[in-house]
């Protein structure tokens, strides 16, 4: 069985609102719904460790009662940094593998759970294509610095999954080596543990700008009408 | 979901909800049929009807209840919930209306009228998402009388347009679980409530609860999901 770690904690100061993003709402929803929803029917997880910024427990644990989630739900304060909430998260974590996921990408669904679930290695994260060139630059000459294989870079998305074990030893890892991670899967190879990766969905949105929210409720809606 | 469906009927004594009650207990992919109405020899004789047709595989469980009294229909809820698991199909067709013109509209009509038709639908539907179920799909019955308001029916006009209008909220906010909402508006239909709306009217000679109740198993059926996406007329 999986831990599900979900990482809703951000200050969503990139949003400009007056409350933190994940109650923000998409399509009429607090965007923390979709993920709480896509994961109880997942029946391989069968706990959901959830933090909750500064302040807003209380809020937090309205949503999950009032959608009545029935897989258990743990609740931690988020951190100073996205990897010290997960390293806080990881605490609390009951089984010997955890899914990452984050509240603000919420057209995640049910399938997509299980297919990361299903992949045969312990440590693997969506990852999509990239579908337009980019380049490695000094930003302090604001010169261009040389040349990126786009077939051999990838988009980093979540959810992602870990053995805790190896995920535990990555942030032992980096707080010995004083060094900070914004995400895991590299955090995870960057400590020398092998980290594998199956194709994710451009669909697959971080939505972080009011612009996210309109596509987001676009993508939700489908496709439009006409043969 | 079990593989034998649950479903609920609300106002299932007669008309329209007995019917589409009868349609569902003679089904064999369904397991059991709750039926709600307010305790009347009326309900007592349908429980006995749906008994009767049933087929092996259904149990028809009776629930007696006002859906104007709101705590009654939470507990109502509750019971259902515990008793007999989740709902699978939920139809919200029990009505009321006293149809009045403006200057003779006594506001506690008025207020009945939106707890039965309006309130009392949500209520069932927010109470069991609370106790954890989830829907395949719900039908909500409207009118076309929510569709173009008529003189003299203020009252039913109003609570059937806000159905309409809950409905497609309904349909957007569940499609979180996967579930389909669906809404039905019934013309001219040789019901008790349509008697009083137009008393004179000769009922052989207009749709039939039958109907109106076929359509709303196609609804909840697997073809369904092509036409649930807006409100369904279904009328003569």
């Amino acid at each position: 069985m999986y831990s599900l770690v979900l990482l809703n904690g951000g200050s969503g100061t990139r949003m400009g609102a007056p409350r933190p993003k994940q109650f923000l709402k998409v399509n009429g929803i607090p965007i923390l719904v979709y993920s709480l929803v896509a994961v109880d029917a997942v029946p391989e997880i069968d706990q959901i460790v959830l933090n909750y910024p500064e302040g807003w427990r209380a809020d937090v644990e309205k949503i999950v009662h009032d959608y009545a989630v029935r897989t258990p739900v743990d609740l931690v304060p988020a951190g100073a940094t996205r990897q010290e909430s997960v390293a806080r998260a990881l605490e609390l974590v009951a089984n010997d593998d955890v899914v990452l996921h984050e509240a603000a990408r919420p057209l995640v669904g049910p399938g997509d759970f299980a297919r990361l679930i299903a992949a045969p290695q312990r440590n693997v994260s969506f990852m999509a294509p990239i579908p337009f060139t980019v380049a490695p630059v000094d930003p302090e000459t604001g010169t261009v610095t040389g040349y990126l294989d786009r077939d051999r870079l990838r988009n980093v998305q979540l959810p992602q999954k870990f053995a805790r074990a190896d995920l535990e030893k990555a942030h032992a890892y980096a707080a010995d080596e004083g060094r900070s991670y914004t995400e895991d899967a590299t955090l995870v190879a960057a400590a020398g543990l092998s980290v594998h990766f199956i194709d994710g969905a451009d669909s697959n949105i971080k939505v972080t700008t009011p612009t996210d929210i309109h596509l987001a409720v676009s993508l939700l809606h489908g496709s439009d009408d006409g043969e | 979901m079990s593989e034998q469906r649950s479903v609920m009927v609300t106002g299932a004594s007669k008309g329209i909800g007995l019917a589409t009650a009868e349609r569902f207990a003679r089904r064999d992919d369904v397991g059991q049929v709750v039926v709600v109405a307010r305790d009347s020899p009326a309900f007592d004789q349908a429980v006995a009807r749906l008994e009767a047709v049933a087929s092996p595989s259904v149990k028809v469980w009776p629930h007696r209840v006002d859906l104007a009294d709101r705590a009654a229909t939470l507990a109502l809820v509750d019971d259902v919930y515990a008793m007999h698991g989740n709902v699978d199909v939920l139809v919200n067709n029990a009505g009321y209306t006293r149809p009045e013109p403006i200057h003779q509209i006594d506001f506690a009509e008025f207020e009945r009228t939106m707890a039965v038709n309006l309130y009392a639908p949500f209520t069932v539907v927010q109470g069991l998402l609370h106790a954890g179920n989830r829907f395949e799909v719900v039908v909500n019955v409207a009118s076309t009388a929510g569709m173009n308001g008529r003189s003299g029916w203020l009252t039913y006009s109003a609570s059937k347009a806000a159905v309409i209008n809950m409905s497609e909220v309904m349909r957007e906010e569940l499609a979180i679980y996967g579930t389909r909402v669906a809404c039905v508006s019934p013309g001219r239909c040789a019901t008790d409530l349509r008697r009083a709306l137009a008393p004179d009217e000769d009922p052989a000679t207009i749709m039939q609860p039958g109907d109106v109740a076929a359509a709303i198993e196609m609804l909840a059926s697997d073809v369904g999901r092509f036409v649930d996406s807006a409100n369904l007329v279904v009328r003569q």
